[in-house]
């Protein structure tokens, strides 16, 4: 708010604020208003409820000693909350990772993407989850289903690792 | 004498285009701008982008030839993404010091001093690290005071040469360095004080430097006299590694299109209350000033111009969202004319006290009886859902998808926070 406050005047509505008589004149110079105003008392009967309830006087639990934490599927499925991301997955191409349609996909960004290991990455730009190989010397992005045949990683491709997928969350 | 200190900033590059780009690899090496609320200007632009002559803070009108002629993708403000890439990177780097200072959504200092390391290759490495983490790509300026890593930051971010790294320890590549520099490159150095170092024949930082502090002083203040001992490796800026809690909290936007009625600013205004209520419990603190203020568009040639704003005082200061919007709407009511075309409004908190301050006993509680009664239970309850549910609660008179919302028309999905605008990969 930067203008405003230059012209910010206190205000009075006239349905609920009265102006306050009792403030001294070198309060009000101080603060640059001629008024200040005050909200209007609106005196209204306000029953008090009264409670009655039972305090409760049993014995504690047995098992409060044992309490432990509940656990946490975070800590089952994120190492580095700072590097990891969940992704989407589309299509049938690795249903023999059991990768299938619609599952959440669990990504380490910060996980060394070692041959064997299923990645994310950009091939010219567009996303995908593939096997990463390295087969005689040559690295390959492998499908795991027959009917998609795998990609060879020459040179000339425009491929980025974007992650390692660590984990799949696959709804029954 | 004092051990010598070492500071790093590290900076993320053009940090709101690289969280896009981090989710739409297509976009690497392409030209991409990010416009602010309500598409307006650009906040944000690749290397592409400011190739092109494209400045910060131009509005998208001006420039709409060169980005259709060279296809520049542009996208709304994607709030919500950045500040989740943001914490990610913040505790990457939080691993590499013992003491960080977050400074700001994509810069941190780091406390190096006493290190042994080489740091320069230390710094690669950090670089690496959120890079690969994060997906961000950083730059990184060591130097023994702040003033003097913020210049060796600029200078990793404008020559490719150095990899993104520039150790600013040497007094002698120090010197040549501010030689090359602006004086108004300097943190610290606003667009006023770097007219009046211009006119004292101050141009380049290395002419500010050898100037006497007490001097400048003099001229100018204590501030830009700490910047020139700051230039010459003596450090009077310190690390403040705790978040200072905000003293002020202003929600304010642009509409998506000019608002005419009371009621639909009412509306605009009960969301902005609702937000800064949030904010003001995330730090556990509670209001007593709250100033509301309303304008038309100044821009606007053929608009009656207009602008009010006004405060009121509670005697007792509160957190609950009720009160703030019962408060702030009769304060609007107040501003509000009829026959004007608004295109602003906005809420500010000020006079902040910690929740735990013990009110002051007042007599007549005349608060209590016009206004809904405090209920922080029921506000924790709120919080708590919302957090789950981004805005799945909110006051009726803030009801949302109202015509006030600003314009955010290129908006990318919310990749991290929300379950269905996860990344597809196929």
């Amino acid at each position: 708010m930067t203008a405003s406050s230059q012209h910010t005047a206190i205000l009075h509505t006239k349905a609920i604020l009265i102006p306050s008589e009792d403030v001294p004149i070198e309060i009000l110079a101080k603060h640059h208003v001629d008024k200040i105003w005050r909200p209007a008392i609106k005196l209204k009967k306000c029953p008090l409820p009264l409670f009655m309830g039972k305090v409760s006087a049993g014995f504690p639990s047995p098992a409060d000693d044992y309490l432990e934490k509940t656990l946490d599927l975070n800590e089952l499925l994120v190492q580095k909350h700072a590097a990891t991301f969940f992704a989407r997955a589309q299509g049938h191409s690795m249903n023999g990772a059991g990768i299938f349609p619609n599952d959440i996909l669990v990504v380490d960004r910060s996980i060394e993407p070692v041959s064997g290991k299923v990645v994310i990455c950009a091939i010219d730009g567009e996303l995908t989850v593939k096997r990463l190989i390295m087969d005689n010397g040559q690295w390959k992005l492998q499908s795991e289903n027959a009917n998609y045949p795998d990609i060879m990683i020459y040179e000339e491709i425009d491929m980025v690792i974007w992650g390692v997928v660590t984990n799949v969350i696959h709804s029954l | 004498m004092k051990a010598q200190t070492c500071f790093a900033l590290v900076d993320c590059n053009n940090f709101y285009v690289s969280c896009e780009r981090v989710f739409r690899p297509d976009l690497q090496d392409k030209p991409v701008g990010v416009l602010s609320n309500n598409d307006g200007c650009f906040v944000a632009r690749s290397s592409e982008v400011k190739e092109l002559g494209i400045k910060m803070g131009t509005p998208l009108f001006k420039v709409q030839d060169l980005v259709d002629s060279h296809g520049i993708t542009l996208f709304s403000s994607n709030y919500a993404l950045y500040a989740d890439m943001s914490s990610r990177v913040m505790s990457t780097l939080e691993s590499f010091a013992p003491r960080m200072e977050v400074y700001s959504i994509d810069e941190a200092f780091l406390d190096f001093s006493g290190m042994r390391e080489d740091l320069v290759s230390y710094s690669q490495d950090i670089k690496k690290t959120v890079q690969r983490s994060t997906g961000i790509p950083v730059s990184v300026g060591i130097a023994p005071t702040k003033t003097l890593a913020k210049l060796a930051n600029y200078a990793a971010k404008k020559w490719k040469k150095t990899q993104g790294v520039v150790d600013l320890s040497d007094p002698v590549r120090r010197d040549k360095l501010m030689q090359l520099t602006p004086v108004g490159e300097i943190w610290g150095i606003g667009s006023r004080t770097q007219q009046k170092l211009n006119a004292m024949g101050i141009h380049t930082a290395y002419d500010l430097a050898i100037q006497s502090p007490q001097a400048i002083q003099k001229q100018f203040n204590i501030t830009v006299s700490k910047t020139v001992m700051e230039l010459n490796g003596v450090s009077c800026i310190e690390l403040e590694p705790i978040s200072s809690d905000k003293q002020q909290i202003v929600c304010s936007r642009s509409f998506g299109q000019p608002l005419t009625s009371v009621a639909d600013i009412s509306q605009a205004l009960s969301e902005y209350c609702t937000r800064a209520a949030e904010k003001l419990r995330g730090q556990h603190s509670k209001v007593h000033c709250i100033s509301v203020f309303v304008r038309t568009n100044p821009f606007s040639r053929c608009d009656k111009q207009y602008g009010r704003s006004a405060t009121l005082k509670l005697d007792v200061a509160t957190q609950d969202t009720r009160v703030i919007v019962t408060t702030a709407n009769t304060l609007l009511n107040h501003i509000y004319k009829a026959g004007y075309r608004y295109q602003k409004c906005g809420v500010q908190f000020s006079h902040l006290v910690p929740v735990s301050t013990p009110e002051q006993l007042i007599l007549l509680d005349n608060q209590r009886a016009v206004l809904p009664k405090e209920n922080p239970t029921l506000m924790a309850a709120i919080d708590k859902i919302n957090r789950k549910f981004p805005k799945s609660i909110s006051l009726g008179s803030a009801l949302s998808k109202g015509v006030w919302q600003p314009k955010a028309d290129q908006l990318s999905p919310h990749y991290t926070t929300c379950w269905n605008e996860l990344m597809v990969v196929k």
